[in-house]
């Protein structure tokens, strides 16, 4: 029972995170804009539904929808600020207005509890205030919000904006030359990114029955979320998915083999080794990896670009 | 004949440098101007001052009309201008076919009516055998041949190239050449910048001389080509093909 609980854990972080990643991945992979700051919109996502419930007895369920609009809404203006740099000032930025959020919630203590944070009221089995005594609930909501963000990856690989996103990602002024309204597409992709990473904030704070700040703006998800798509391989459909299959059974065994806390590094050094491993040898990432050898397997002659050894990548504006 | 582009004291320094100085010159609908000069004349300057890609100092450009100066490039495109860039630019990760429909998508967004457009500009340009190719495996011509196709299924009324024949050999200058006569003949305005002055000749109806960021002749190509300050400053140079 004990080792059944804990593997339904991991699936759901593992739900969860590649949802997180699938969010990213939007911005970060298709459009290349390497935010490492959507910790913000999971913790905003995480107090919006925390105080209409607990201040106005809102269900989690309405409040998760309002955490994905406040999320958005709140992607504008960080969005105004950090695009105006590129690159590493770009993910520089992101990470203090993730951070500043967090020092936000610490400061002010009569708005929202401050940095001991608050416990969520348990109502026992509650399925219309998101609360389950059951855990494989938990997993089906996990799963549900997974199956949304694919869905929206899916239509926005097969629609224009797709190609607009990828085109933003490959060169700005080339795309601008087509009549792209770069910053537009940039905004609005954002603004889609941070609705999702708002739900997930919501969902997991349901889940674990507690928030502060330190969890729902941690650096950590922010690292998560790029992880999962860059290992998984960025700008991909599946890749976050396969990122977060490979990426968090590994971190929490890692925990769980050397207890978290006497060594708390150890998750992220782990993180940094494979990080490193994917960038050096396989940039593309596992999906990429994975596609290569399926080509050499399956058809005889390599699909992929002659003479450097990189797979055509998948996915609809990349192979038309 | 009406006027597709008007240019007025376009002015641009950047720094000590005056890199466009009081340029003015018009481009009537369906001709093929050329905007020749030594390096550093200030041909892509002005073609980056007219399409919004720089803010000008002073001076207005005027296409079909409407006043581009303040727009962005994305703008000036929907405007119906499109360019091409000195140095090829493609989307590298994309297929040939994808880079093209981001073009055609600025006009409808269905995919679908894009695909059907961009498949008939790549076959203008004659790269249809490569449609499925990732763009960063062309060669120095077909990316040039990309962005042709690209800059087409914008649906432009005027054209802008800037250098698409550098780097090219004879034979493919003559096919860069035929594909230009093609466009004008279909009645698309083009504004050309070029260094291959055998090319020029063969396309351009007008010339504008650009040397230190100003206009010091324009005129018929038989005109430019008797022009002794014109032979000094340009053709003297090392430049002449």
């Amino acid at each position: 029972m004990v080792s059944n609980a804990f593997a339904i854990d991991i699936l759901i972080r593992v739900f969860l995170f590649a949802f997180i990643g699938v969010a990213w991945n939007l911005l970060g992979g298709y459009a290349q804009q390497l935010s490492l700051g959507h910790a913000a919109y999971f913790g905003l996502g995480a107090y919006t539904s925390t105080l209409l419930l607990i201040r106005a007895g809102v269900s989690p369920w309405i409040g998760m929808a309002a955490g994905g609009v406040v999320a958005a809404a709140a992607s504008l203006p960080i969005g105004a600020l950090c695009f105006r740099l590129r690159g590493p000032y770009f993910a520089i930025a992101t990470i203090g207005t993730a951070q500043t959020l967090m020092l936000l919630f610490l400061k002010f203590r009569d708005f929202a509890w401050g940095a001991v944070g608050t416990t969520i009221p348990n109502l026992g089995n509650a399925p219309l205030m998101m609360q389950f005594t059951a855990k494989a609930a938990y997993y089906y909501v996990a799963l549900a919000l997974l199956a949304l963000g694919l869905a929206v990856t899916s239509w926005v690989e097969r629609s224009w904006l797709g190609y607009y996103l990828v085109a933003v990602g490959e060169d700005q002024h080339a795309a601008e030359a087509v009549g792209v309204n770069v910053p537009r597409i940039k905004r609005d992709i954002y603004l889609i990114s941070a609705f999702l990473t708002g739900l997930a904030g919501t969902f997991y704070t349901q889940y674990i029955y507690f928030i502060d700040p330190n969890t729902a703006f941690s650096f950590n998800i922010s690292v998560e979320a790029a992880l999962v798509s860059i290992v998984g391989g960025i700008g991909t459909l599946w890749g976050p998915v396969l990122g977060a299959v490979v990426l968090e059974p590994a971190s929490a065994l890692a925990q769980s083999w050397l207890g978290g806390g006497a060594h708390a590094g150890v998750q992220l050094a782990l993180y940094a080794v494979i990080l490193i491993a994917v960038i050096l040898w396989r940039p593309t990432g596992l999906l990429g990896a994975l596609t290569a050898v399926y080509a050499r397997v399956v058809r005889a002659a390599p699909a992929g670009v002659p003479g450097t050894g990189r797979p055509v990548r998948k996915g609809l504006p990349l192979d038309g | 004949m009406a006027e597709a582009l008007v240019v007025r004291g376009l002015s641009k320094r950047f720094g000590g440098l005056r890199a466009v100085h009081d340029l003015s010159f018009s481009v009537q609908e369906g001709q093929t101007v050329a905007l020749i000069g030594p390096n550093g004349a200030g041909k892509t300057t002005s073609f980056n001052l007219i399409t919004g890609y720089y803010r000008p100092d002073a001076g207005s450009a005027l296409a079909f009309g409407h006043e581009l100066v303040g727009l962005y490039p994305y703008d000036v495109c929907a405007r119906g201008l499109a360019r091409t860039f000195q140095v090829a630019r493609p989307f590298g990760r994309m297929t040939v076919l994808a880079n093209v429909m981001t073009g055609a998508l600025l006009r409808d967004k269905r995919v679908a009516a894009a695909r059907e457009r961009a498949l008939k500009a790549i076959d203008f340009v004659g790269l249809s055998a490569k449609e499925a190719s990732p763009a960063r495996d062309l060669s120095t011509i077909d990316q040039r041949r990309l962005e042709v196709a690209r800059a087409l299924a914008t649906e432009p009324r005027l054209l802008l190239l800037d250098e698409a024949m550098a780097g090219l050999n004879h034979t493919e200058i003559d096919q860069a050449v035929g594909l230009v006569r093609q466009l004008s003949q279909r009645g698309l305005t083009i504004v050309i910048v070029e260094h291959v002055m055998r090319a020029i000749m063969a396309v351009a109806q007008h010339i504008v001389v650009l040397d230190h960021g100003q206009k010091i002749a324009e005129g018929s190509p038989k005109e430019i080509a008797a022009n002794p300050e014109v032979i000094r400053a340009y053709l003297g140079t090392g430049g002449g093909h």
